[in-house]
């Protein structure tokens, strides 16, 4: 049952944590509920990058740092270009966090 | 420069300064790669390592240890639990102690009573270029007892030299892997011993039609059919198990 809960970090998850905070903090809401929207938000993220996202990326630069340590990946890119259909954005370091596919779906279930 | 051998070397392109008493042949094998070991004489734990150093890779489920990288000297570790590692990928043994410290070093800032200890050069593995195509055929036959050529599958000829004990992959194209020596210079002795017997299989090359037995490989068909083998069996190709 229990998702990856890579997603929270990014921009949707973090302002979602955020709203749920203030709800459980206005009292409009439980902390159990908030718990059980981040795992619903886990879940679905998990489920629209899969089954709805086609759009392809392609990153290039220069890889300073790599790690895989527990079944995740860490890479360090340094002067990356992200591509995708139809646009292009440089960065000067770009992190990326990755896990096996497979084991999301596992751990999902 | 080649007054003092009695076979001419090789033409140098241009290689200036062959020691031609090492190097009758006038070819230097190149070190391509130099596996090492050490002992840091302590436990580690191979999480808190690949958690913080970089390019750093653990799995434990396929392998025992953490492997990590450096970019100088451009080489790999494989760092263990008891504290042992093996270092790959150097070109020169200097280069292959220098990365060994810096392993060690690494492991050291993060927090372990690492010391630096029994390093050891395990292998080297050199090659080089004869520049003329080799009769491998001719060669393993000639060589028995040191040659194992299965062009069916392995294109070179594995030739499993006695003294020093090294082992050359010699292919056609007439380039030469040498590999098993602890010290260079035995991969220097082999391949000084083994380029006189390449240059007498070089392959013809020229106008001579294809059927056509070059002085060499007539000797060689004289020699095989005039008498069987030294031993006492009849010369038995090399078998494959089955």
């Amino acid at each position: 049952m229990a998702s990856m809960e890579l997603y929270r970090r990014s921009t949707l998850g973090t302002c979602l944590e955020a709203t749920l905070d203030e709800l459980v903090n206005q009292a409009a809401m439980t902390p159990l509920l908030a718990v059980k929207t981040l795992m619903h938000f886990d879940k679905a993220f998990e489920d629209a990058l899969r089954d709805r996202v086609t759009t392809k990326a392609t990153i290039k630069g220069h890889l300073h740092t790599y790690r895989y340590c527990d079944q995740v990946w860490t890479f360090v890119v340094e002067n990356a270009v992200v591509k995708t259909d139809n646009q292009e954005e440089h960065v000067d370091k770009l992190k990326i966090v990755a896990i096996d596919a497979k084991f999301g779906q596992l751990a999902s279930r | 420069m080649a007054s003092t051998s009695a076979a001419p070397p090789a033409s140098l392109e241009g290689n200036e300064e062959v020691d031609a008493e090492k190097h009758p042949s006038g070819i230097i094998p190149t070190l391509q790669n130099i596996v090492a070991t050490a002992n840091m004489g302590c436990q580690l734990d191979l999480k808190a390592i690949a958690m913080q150093a970089r390019n750093a890779e653990y799995n434990p489920k396929r392998f025992a240890a953490v492997i990590i990288r450096i970019r100088e000297p451009k080489t790999t570790a494989l760092i263990f639990a008891s504290g042992k590692m093996v270092c790959t990928g150097a070109k020169s043994e200097e280069n292959a102690r220098t990365a060994a410290r810096k392993y060690a070093r690494i492991v050291q800032k993060l927090g372990f009573p690492v010391t630096f200890k029994d390093f050891k050069i395990q292998n080297i593995v050199a090659s080089c270029d004869v520049k003329f195509p080799i009769r491998l055929e001719g060669l393993a036959y000639a060589h028995q007892m040191f040659s194992n050529y299965e062009p069916e599958l392995f294109p070179g000829l594995i030739y499993r030299m006695r003294s020093p004990k090294i082992v050359l992959l010699i292919f056609v194209s007439g380039k030469v892997v040498l590999t098993g020596a602890k010290q260079r210079d035995e991969i220097y002795k082999a391949f000084e011993n083994i380029y006189p017997v390449l240059n007498d299989y070089k392959k013809q090359m020229g106008p001579a039609p294809p059927g056509a037995l070059s002085p060499a490989d007539a000797q060689a068909r004289v020699a095989a059919t005039s008498r069987p083998s030294p031993s006492e069996k009849p010369p038995e190709p090399m078998r494959i198990q089955q």
